[in-house]
């Protein structure tokens, strides 16, 4: 893990060797310049300790270690020591990881020793605020590790649920564990992914959605090839669907593997409405996707090139309607696509006590005024506009802003083309999807390659009777997912 | 963990390198070559292209799965064999840029009469560029969607019904053809089904599990069931005279159709047509590729595919109006039919020449 060169310091020993043995002077040689690191002397004994006091509970700190250690003889005090829960630590390194972890460290003789006082610092698990749901659960994971998997093993209550413990960053040391469920995940895929996480290389990593960044197979694609999410009961899904999900200290998403494009589409919700009900929400997310990519760009083809395409009586509207605008459709709808965005962009950064200004003003700017001002046109603000609000079904945010970004280029190749054009950016993002593979596993499944099994719970959500065996995707060793009633 | 082509992606992926610019006049040269009715010369032709396949299912058997190149390489040295490949290779390109202007220029004579036609064709080389970059298995995939993409066109079938006569099919067979019937005729319906060969480059990413030519024959079979259905609904559209004289039946056919909020949907259809197009020059150019990488191993396909595309773009200059463009994809079919048909007898061939020759 210590293989980059250059100014990342991977040693936590810093100029000691990492496996000096650990003394209170070099500990604190380490600290120098760190406020919060304090050094305090056990009375009667000589023993010393050295800690974070940001990431130590103060109160179990007096209870567990200075009432119990303070006045101790020395051969007592080692002795206490050499028993739970202290552990004794013998180099440098470990030593001050386990101090920059919220432990603290106790010296005394020539031994040092650790105990686990950290405190918790963050939120409690609450709602998620990107990902709401009416019915079902509204937990959702926070930025708590231990708050996150605890969540989920008290979902899954097998020993069958394995999670096992990843380092990434040179100097962040942030914890990552990834979950799956033996039996029904495939095993290659677990191996895949680690391998891929322990090769991370990079100072320090913030969250989930930027860790997929660093091993996804096409960094460059503007599509996201790992599903995120900050629910529990979808992280628990998947599992039992045989995929694996990481969860990463200092983040409240999760993210999921091997996944397929078609899958950012489905929200927890669709499980929890009766099925035919969850099928008309997929499908109408579906045409929401269609919509947010091509309607204004078909808009922007048809009256610059097809005008033929329009009924005589909607004709005479558009022409009117078009009539005071100075600019061409191209120019037209880039300008209120890109207001449009400005605005999504201003009402996600503004606080929410003055968010609202952000409706007023965006009313002003998307709506009658614009058209009276000569600006644009009434039927490109009904274009844009749907198509905003169609990018905002998309459950995935992330998935959404994909596509957003996506719609830009294909207006501009409407403008130029038409509705060839339109077809043929369409064409070039299939294309670019088709080469998109996520832990080799194909981004178009169950399309392509075709599962007709598993459209079943992508296209639509058929009902649970009917979704009997995991997803191909998954590759699992174990396929049967419920059994028929005898 | 590659994946292995299965038989539902074979099967589309050979309709849609069936699929090209032959479909928009295909009603036309079934009526001017095989008279009233022709549309049942068009199932005989069919089932001879379906008897050429099986010729390539007797090379695969045969062959024990290699690809072309092993086998011919088996059987005859390289220096011998090279000049061979680059000649395939050109026509290949040739017929992957021709298919692709052809397409360009009908569409700038419905739509862009202003535009300069190389400009449409340049973003066209630049999706067979992007394919070109990627493996068979990702283009299978593309095209796989691509195909469910265009599925929709079905749906626009019943419109047809109420203008649809019974009564113009007429009672008489392959009366009436332009210039009686003749080989030459044949052949140019025959251009349609064209493409199916190229399932010889399908054998190396194939197992017992693909069910390779399950999916060539229903590939190809539905290609002729699906034009059948679109030559029947013309030749009951149209009346017979009119079929012989109408350029594209199929696109003018779009123009009645006239729905609460779209009419005249052939601007919206024609550009659905560009995917068919598409895979069929992707897969051309696949071929050429592919035939080049063998005279020149050191270099990765990934790296030929830019001077490929290249190739394709400038061989796209040649023909620079329709009716040159149809006079060039003449040559190039008929051509190509003759390799189409004397491929896989040269391949038995060399396949008794090489076990001969290792039993020797």
């Amino acid at each position: 893990m210590s293989r980059l060169g250059g100014s990342i310091n991977a040693n936590q020993a810093g100029d000691q060797p990492a496996d000096a043995k650990p003394t209170a002077s070099l500990v604190l040689q380490e600290l120098t310049d760190c406020l919060d690191a304090v050094h305090q002397c056990l009375e009667g004994n000589g023993g010393e300790i050295v800690y974070i006091a940001t990431l130590v509970d103060t109160s179990l700190l007096l209870r567990d270690l200075i009432r119990p250690l303070t006045g101790a003889e020395p051969s007592e005090l080692r002795t206490k020591l050499g028993a739970a829960p202290y552990r004794l630590t013998k180099d440098m390194n470990s030593c001050l990881s386990g101090i920059t972890n919220g432990a603290v460290a106790i010296f005394a003789g020539e031994d040092a020793y650790l105990l686990d006082l950290s405190k918790k610092i963050g939120r409690t698990i609450e709602q998620t605020e990107t990902e709401t749901l009416i019915t079902g659960p509204h937990d959702g994971f926070v930025e708590s590790l231990d708050e996150n998997l605890g969540v989920i093993r008290r979902r899954l209550r097998s020993a069958k649920l394995k999670s096992v413990g990843f380092e990434a960053g040179e100097i962040s040391k942030t914890q990552i564990v990834m979950l799956y469920i033996e039996g029904i995940v495939n095993m290659e895929f677990v191996t895949l992914l680690s391998e891929r996480i322990r090769s991370i290389e990079i100072d320090g990593v913030s969250d989930s959605n930027m860790l997929v960044q660093l091993i996804d197979e096409n960094p460059n694609s503007v599509f996201p090839q790992y599903l995120t999410t900050e629910r529990p009961d979808a992280v628990v899904s998947k599992l039992l669907g045989g995929r694996i999900a990481v969860l990463m200290d200092g983040s409240p998403s999760a993210f999921i593997s091997p996944t397929s494009f078609l899958e950012f589409f489905a929200s927890p919700d669709d499980y929890y409405q009766r099925w035919p009900i969850g099928t008309g929400l997929r499908v109408l997310r579906l045409i929401g996707f269609i919509i947010t990519i091509c309607f204004t760009a078909f808009y922007v083809s048809v009256t610059t090139f097809h005008y033929e395409l329009i009924p005589h009586t909607m004709l005479l509207n558009l022409a009117e309607s078009r009539s005071k605008v100075p600019f061409p459709p191209l120019i037209e709808a880039l300008l209120m696509e890109t207001t449009i965005e400005l605005l999504r962009e201003a009402g996600a950064r503004l606080p929410t006590k003055i968010g609202q200004t952000i409706g007023i003003v965006g009313g002003i700017v998307i709506g009658q005024a614009a058209v009276q001002a000569g600006f644009t046109s009434n039927i490109l603000i009904i274009a844009v506009a749907t198509s905003a609000i169609a990018s905002f079904v998309i459950p995935s945010y992330i998935m959404s802003a994909s596509i957003r970004l996506i719609r830009f280029g294909l207006i501009v190749l409407a403008g130029l083309l038409g509705n060839l054009g339109l077809f043929m950016g369409i064409g070039l993002m299939v294309i670019h999807m088709a080469g998109i593979t996520n832990l080799g596993t194909s981004y178009l499944s169950p399309i392509a390659p075709m599962r007709p099994s598993d459209l079943l719970d992508t296209l639509i959500r058929g009902p649970f009777w009917a979704l009997k065996t995991r997803p191909t995707l998954s590759r699992s060793p174990n396929q049967v997912r419920t059994r028929p009633k005898q | 963990m590659r994946e292995k082509l299965n038989v539902l992606h074979i099967a589309l992926l050979l309709f849609m390198i069936e699929s090209d610019v032959a479909v928009f006049i295909l009603p036309r040269l079934t009526a001017a070559n095989f008279g009233t009715n022709g549309w049942l010369g068009f199932i005989a032709l069919s089932l001879v292209a379906a008897f050429n396949i099986f010729m390539y299912r007797i090379v695969y058997r045969m062959g024990g799965g290699r690809s072309v190149f092993d086998i011919a390489e088996a059987a005859a040295p390289r220096a011998v064999l090279y000049p061979f490949y680059a000649a395939l290779a050109l026509l290949w390109l040739g017929l992957g840029a021709f298919i692709g202007k052809t397409y360009v220029l009908i569409f700038q004579m419905l739509s862009f009469q202003n535009s300069q036609p190389m400009l449409i064709y340049v973003l066209y080389c630049v999706l067979v560029l992007t394919l070109l970059t990627k493996s068979l298995y990702s283009i299978a995939k593309a095209s796989t969607v691509f195909f469910f993409m265009a599925s929709w066109l079905v749906l626009l079938l019943p419109y047809f019904f109420k203008s649809w006569s019974a009564v113009r099919f007429t009672t008489s067979f392959f009366q009436g053809a332009v210039e009686g019937h003749h080989l030459g005729g044949f052949l140019e319906v025959f251009a349609a089904f064209i493409g199916y060969e190229l399932c010889m480059f399908l054998f190396p990413h194939t197992d017992a599990k693909s069910k390779l030519f399950t999916g060539v024959f229903v590939g190809h079979f539905l290609f002729t069931a699906v034009n059948l259905l679109a030559m029947v609904m013309c030749f009951g559209f149209f009346s017979f005279e009119e079929i012989k004289r109408l350029e594209f039946p199929i696109i003018y056919m779009h123009e009645f159709v006239e729905l609460s909020f779209l009419n005249r949907v052939d601007s919206l259809v024609y550009p659905f047509f560009s995917f068919y197009s598409l895979i069929s020059t992707v897969m051309f150019g696949y071929a050429a590729l592919k035939s080049i990488g063998r005279m020149l191993p050191k270099v990765s396909d990934r790296r030929l595919a830019l001077p490929v595309t290249g190739a394709i773009f400038l061989l796209g200059f040649i023909p620079s109006i329709f009716r040159e463009a149809g006079t060039w994809l003449k040559l190039v079919f008929t051509i190509e039919t003759g390799v189409a048909f004397g491929m896989p007898l040269i391949l038995i061939v060399m396949l008794k020449l090489g076990k001969k020759a290792k039993g020797a």
